[in-house]
């Protein structure tokens, strides 16, 4: 938007920032273990770096962590590829067939302005604890994404293209292979972004509720058991995946559509 | 065909090149869509309702169908009877005090780092990095430090709320147009006047699109917060009935929460657009 005004930042800016941000996040654990040699140390209610990195290690040669994040990426994969499948289809429909999209419009932006997680409850009692409930969970709340941004990918179609395509004799299939799908890939990608962070969510709160495995059941767990340091581990390493995720995508986005870089 | 052309119907995404074959739009065609829309959700109501007369269902899984209006009457009985107001009272305390907040907070900060690039890159991996976390994850933590009531459900909802407000507000910033700033100092404006004047006023409606994301979190924090460690509010009346089957709240207590949640955004959109109308579309980043 402002291109002209922000100038690029070069490479000694970049790396000058990268090394700033590895210093804040070294500084920041040097000073939580640091409190310590301060104010008593209560391993009821907080932990130090040192123990939760422990923690981590322990759990990850015992191979709990595996274990958890097996049961926990079963539902959130399941969930999201149910989302795509469904949500994709059904967002081209209402961006092609006009009075489709007239019509589900309202009824899908309510649907996704509402709080979706309150479903999980019913959700949790209906189809029970297993895969099939936490991945319906995280299937309500990224469908919505998938629609939406397919929807608005192709209403950016550009008209000119489908006439193009028209003019040179192509059909019904041909805009669709040729013009529709592909500008409506990085918009189900962008929406895939934002859906991975809903996804987590929704095992969270599936594991959460009621579970006997999985991420989201172990941090309750050791949270029951005052076992902060291992509770801690599994909140890093969500943070590191969620972190991961989120950032993958975008750059993924940006290697494989660099004109889309801003949007 | 025209009824698939892409161009006409869509103002705003579409292209103008289409513009000058658009006929006249009839009185149906400008209505049309709110029309069609109403339709839609009649018709999956009215749907939804005649299911028990076409499918005839198992005991088991009558217990969790509820039709419409079913749910219109739970709904109405629980405004009449004012059942609803206390905890409702409740997860909007929750609600507003962690908003406010966030606001609080995200407001100075995103200045702040908007300002100094040496901040922005000192903070930016944590924002980074909480901002792609589930704020879920924390809550076990949260209840073990605050307990079950109003501040661990303040601190969830706060601590939602807080990044997309950040991360707006430190975009808005730094997009001011330097030019601007440099008139502003040619004529001895210092740092305080420069955010005063110029930042401040230009930031305002990325603001706003922050405030409108952070209002979806801040609600989606009520809820969960509520659900799964509180002792009152909607979220919590939800969760009980749901472990009594009865689903008619659940649904009432949902349809509440959708209709607040569309009601303060949709204010927001309004100031947002009143505000930023010179301002060509952005997309807002989740």
């Amino acid at each position: 938007m402002t291109d002209a005004t922000v100038p690029r930042p070069g490479f000694a800016w970049l790396s000058r920032k990268m090394a700033f941000g590895c210093v804040a996040v070294a500084c920041f654990f040097i000073a939580w273990q640091a409190v310590f040699l301060f104010i008593p140390f209560n391993s009821l209610f907080i932990t130090k770096p040192s123990l939760m990195f422990a923690a981590l290690w322990r759990l990850t040669v015992s191979g709990q962590l595996f274990y958890d994040l097996g049961a926990s990426a079963l539902p959130f994969v399941c969930g999201l590829i149910a989302a795509v499948i469904i949500g994709v289809p059904l967002g081209i429909l209402m961006g092609w067939r006009v009075r489709v999209g007239m019509t589900l419009d309202p009824l899908m932006t309510a649907l996704y302005a509402s709080p979706l997680v309150a479903l999980a409850p019913l959700v949790v009692i209906f189809l029970g604890v297993g895969i099939a409930g936490k991945a319906f969970i995280v299937f309500l709340l990224t469908v919505f994404d998938f629609v939406f941004n397919a929807y608005a990918g192709v209403r950016s179609v550009d008209p000119l293209l489908l006439n193009v395509v028209r003019s040179f004799g192509g059909g019904e299939k041909d805009l669709y292979v040729k013009v529709i799908f592909p500008s409506v890939i990085p918009y189900i990608v962008a929406g895939a972004r934002i859906g991975v962070g809903r996804a987590l969510v929704g095992v969270l709160v599936g594991e959460f509720f009621a579970a006997s495995e999985g991420v989201g059941y172990g941090i309750v767990r050791f949270g029951n058991f005052f076992a902060l340091d291992s509770m801690f581990a599994y909140i890093l390493v969500v943070t590191v995946l969620a972190v991961l995720l989120t950032q993958g995508i975008r750059w993924a986005e940006r290697a494989a559509f660099p004109w889309r870089i801003g949007q | 065909m025209t009824e698939r052309r892409l161009d006409i119907t869509f103002g705003g995404v579409a292209d103008t090149r289409g513009a000058e074959t658009v006929p006249v739009s009839s009185r149906w065609q400008r209505s049309e869509p709110a029309v069609l829309g109403v339709l839609g959700i009649l018709v999956i109501l009215l749907l939804w309702e005649a299911v028990p007369y076409v499918v005839t269902m198992k005991a088991g899984t009558k217990l969790f169908f509820t039709p419409p209006s079913q749910v219109a009457e739970t709904l109405w009985t629980l405004f009449a009877s004012g059942v609803i107001w206390a905890p409702l009272g409740v997860s909007a305390a929750g609600f507003a005090i962690g908003l406010g907040i966030a606001i609080v907070i995200a407001l100075p900060l995103g200045i702040l780092i908007g300002r100094s690039e040496t901040l922005n890159a000192l903070f930016d991996p944590f924002i980074t990095a909480f901002n792609a976390t589930p704020r879920l994850v924390f809550l076990p933590l949260v209840l073990l430090w605050f307990g079950l009531g109003l501040w661990s459900k303040v601190v969830i909802v706060a601590f939602g709320a807080i990044f997309p407000l950040l991360i707006n507000t430190h975009e808005g910033i730094r997009n001011a147009d330097r030019l601007l700033i440099n008139v502003v100092r040619s004529f001895g404006a210092r740092e305080w006047d420069v955010v005063r004047i110029v930042v401040v006023p230009n930031a305002l409606p990325y603001i706003l699109t922050g405030l409108r994301l952070a209002i979806g979190r801040a609600v989606l924090g009520v809820v969960v917060s509520e659900f799964f460690g509180s002792d009152q509010g909607l979220g919590v009346m939800m969760v009980q009935a749901a472990s009594q089957y009865k689903v008619n709240i659940v649904f009432a207590g949902m349809i509440v929460f959708m209709t607040l949640s569309l009601a303060m955004t949709s204010l927001v959109k309004l100031l947002e657009s009143r505000l930023g109308r010179w301002r060509p579309q952005r997309a807002a980043s989740e």
